[in-house]
């Protein structure tokens, strides 16, 4: 019970923040689909970066309010500059320009950060952020400047929408509301990203709005559609993230990709109405084909690089030793159940002396220095003995792969083969679907 | 000359003195596992009479790089090629198999630079490379490491002294870069932020952490000039502990400007932290 409200007291501001943020990014997430400037986003980070390399160069600690606001100066600076690309006709795609700016705004952070080293793990941290490491008071912060930027927002909500839909028509007021929409967005990200990171505030910027788009047309369901998969893969990833022992952006992160996948999935199986039947037919096809696909390209890997680690045969001989045992000797198989016990019992030997040591390291348990020096000794004598074991596992491993690359590889490659064919011969057979997206 | 990393150089420095130019392939503040080789120190390898590393997997990088430049004088074997970390028994070696990855210190922890009692064998080690590329010289160099030997014993008996109070204190790490700096000045490093060096921790493992922290009421996180001080702030704040930032390396701040400096500055910091009212020292 300890241990829940430990890790509670760790884990809510990181949870705060990441529901604050599916709060406002999802919502400008809708703006930024209907535009079409999907890696403005990145762009905008990635000048706000190159700001806070400037802050440090100039001597600057890079946490402080001053890095702040050379970060902010910069990225509203950029939005100006992307607001100017937004040509009533095109003749290059805004697109290109804005990839054009994130490079520059890379390379040159990269060469600014040559004179001042310490914002090397800077950016590194700006790119991959740590949700973890965000206290309360900035989420409180973040909170309050989200919610103005948000109430602005819903005052000139018409103007907002009307532009971003193409309905306003070019000119200067458009260029202002422009400006305006772009300033506010280059604040968002400018905070979000010293918090969450480049990668997780892109997600929480695309994902929930492009699940929202492909639930309806409705602005109003598209966000609400928006705030219910960015709030559940929020939770989805933090949970997945303390009970697997995962980084916790990163798992976020794989989590919105789950709902992406499971929206599309669910739009594919739904289809328009009244062709329900034939979009089912027509996913479970898909699904043998492609899974078929995968299967046959991994028994084709096993047959031609049977030293590889092959990944999903070792997790499936986790699960079902027989997988490898039936492809070792009678002596192996004695070997292997042999060792695999050894292995298991200076496991748990193994970490009941990690437990003794980081005991004695906090003060729980006295030990004199002997005593610790033998328990040293011990411990890694005991993790040399496991690795020694270890290393007759993988030896008996090697053996079974030499025999599984034929005897398994060939009647896989031919099952999955043939039902990835025999799949895509149905999928060609079925009418062909006019897609209208709604 | 090149080192590889600023307390090398400084090193060098101290036993060759004017006798010599020594240039660091790395900046003091730079993370020190990894290595991006400019054009300018490709030349200076390949001019270099003598090249000093921390050596095990410190400065990994070191390897391949000397591979492309095809110094012979600098080849591992040769008298060109000093590795300091030899004659030095370092702490926590861990089987080569361990589990886990990150930047794993197969052959222990080797930021064994930051017990200054360590400086006699890694100024021994340099002075013999000296010798051996300038034969000329080496009684010069003998005489110049010993001068500074006897600063840094000086240095090591005001450092113990201030740091005398607080004996056995316990403090946590995010790095785990002082076990060295503990052992040699008493103190403990009950645990450390990164669980697998170099990777970030996972939650349940910070969790428990500030858990630990509080129960144990230990009130100091160690951090580095050159780690972000995100998660130690966190922690800290969580855990009621305060945040103490330490150079590790000559250079990784202003006041840390060589060998004898650095320990100073160590020194101060923790001291000043140390001595705070509600500090650890309080209680």
């Amino acid at each position: 019970m300890t241990e829940v409200s430990a890790l509670w007291s760790f884990l809510w501001p990181a949870c705060a923040a990441g529901l604050i943020l599916t709060g406002i990014h999802a919502y400008l997430g809708l703006h930024v689909l209907a535009r079409g400037v999907i890696f403005v986003d990145l762009a905008l980070a990635q000048i706000a970066a190159l700001g806070a390399a400037i802050a440090t160069l100039a001597g600057h600690p890079p946490q402080g309010g001053a890095a702040y606001f050379y970060s902010l100066a910069f990225a509203l600076g950029g939005a100006v500059l992307l607001a100017m690309t937004r040509l009533r006709r095109p003749r290059v795609p805004q697109e290109a320009l804005i990839g054009v700016v994130y490079v520059m705004a890379a390379a040159v952070a990269v060469l600014v950060l040559d004179r001042a080293p310490e914002g090397a793990e800077r950016v590194k941290g700006l790119l991959v952020g740590n949700i973890l490491a965000v206290t309360p008071g900035e989420v409180a912060s973040l909170a309050g400047l989200y919610g103005a930027i948000g109430v602005g927002h819903w005052l000139a909500r018409r103007r907002f929408l009307d532009l971003s839909w193409g309905r306003l028509p070019a000119g200067p007021v458009a260029r202002a509301w422009d400006a305006a929409f772009y300033a506010s967005f280059a604040v968002v990200v400018t905070s979000s990203v010293r918090v969450a990171g480049v990668l997780l505030v892109f997600t929480y910027l695309v994902v929930p709005a492009l699940v929202g788009a492909l639930a309806s047309e409705a602005i109003g369901r598209r966000l609400l559609v928006g705030w219910a998969v960015g709030t559940g893969a929020t939770v989805v990833g933090l949970v997945g993230s303390v009970v697997a022992d995962l980084p916790t952006g990163a798992a976020i992160v794989a989590a919105h990709g789950l709902g992406l996948a499971g929206a599309l999935a669910l739009r594919a199986a739904l289809g328009s109405p009244g062709r329900h039947r034939a979009s089912l037919v027509r996913a479970g096809w898909t699904t043998v084909a492609v899974v078929g696909l995968g299967l046959f390209a991994a028994a084709a890997v096993l047959m031609v690089f049977p030293g590889w680690n092959h990944v999903w045969l070792t997790a499936l001989e986790a699960r079902l030793p027989v997988v490898e045992t039936a492809f070792l000797t009678p002596r192996e198989r004695a070997a292997r159940e042999e060792t695999a016990r050894t292995v298991a019992r200076h496991d748990t030997e193994i970490a009941r002396l990690a437990g003794v040591r980081d005991a004695v390291r906090l003060g729980d348990r006295r030990l004199d220095a002997e005593q610790q020096e033998r328990l040293r000794q011990f411990l890694l004598s005991r993790q040399e003995i496991a690795a020694g074991d270890r290393f007759v596992l993988a030896h008996l491993r090697a053996r079974a792969r030499t025999r599984q690359r034929f005897l398994l590889g060939v009647p896989l490659a031919g099952l999955a083969g043939g039902a990835a064919w025999w799949a895509s011969r149905r999928l060609a057979a079925l009418p062909p679907v006019s897609d209208e997206v709604g | 000359m090149v080192t590889t990393t600023t307390d090398l150089r400084a090193l060098v420095e101290a036993v060759g003195g004017d006798r010599v130019a020594v240039q660091s392939l790395l900046g003091g503040a730079q993370p020190p596992h990894v290595f991006q080789a400019k054009p300018a120190h490709l030349v200076a390898l390949r001019e270099a009479d003598l090249v000093v590393r921390i050596g095990a997997d410190h400065d990994a990088w070191l390897g391949p790089l000397l591979k492309q430049v095809g110094n012979p004088r600098l080849v591992p074997g040769r008298p060109g090629h000093v590795d300091t970390s030899r004659g030095i028994e370092l702490l926590e070696p861990a089987p080569r198999t361990a589990k886990g990855a990150g930047h794993v210190h197969a052959f222990g922890n080797t930021h064994y630079w930051l017990d200054p009692a360590h400086a006699r064998p890694m100024t021994a080690a340099i002075a013999d490379g000296l010798s051996a590329v300038a034969p000329a010289e080496a009684a010069g160099f003998a005489a110049r490491r010993d001068a500074f030997l006897a600063r840094v014993e000086e240095g090591m008996r005001r450092w113990a002294a201030a740091l005398a109070p607080y004996r056995g204190v316990r403090v946590v790490a995010v790095h785990d870069s002082f076990p060295y700096f503990a052992q040699r000045f008493g103190f403990v490093v009950a645990a450390t932020v990164e669980r697998e060096p170099g990777l970030a921790p996972p939650p349940a493992h910070l969790a428990r952490l500030a858990q630990e922290m509080k129960r144990h009421g230990i009130r100091l996180v160690l951090t580095e000039t050159w780690l972000p001080d995100e998660l130690a702030r966190r922690l800290a704040v969580t855990a009621g502990a305060t945040v103490v930032k330490l150079p590790t390396s000559v250079g990784s701040s202003p006041e840390s400007g060589d060998y004898v400096a650095l320990f100073e500055e160590i020194t101060a910091r923790l001291v000043a932290a140390l001595a705070a009212p509600g500090g650890p020292a309080a209680r």
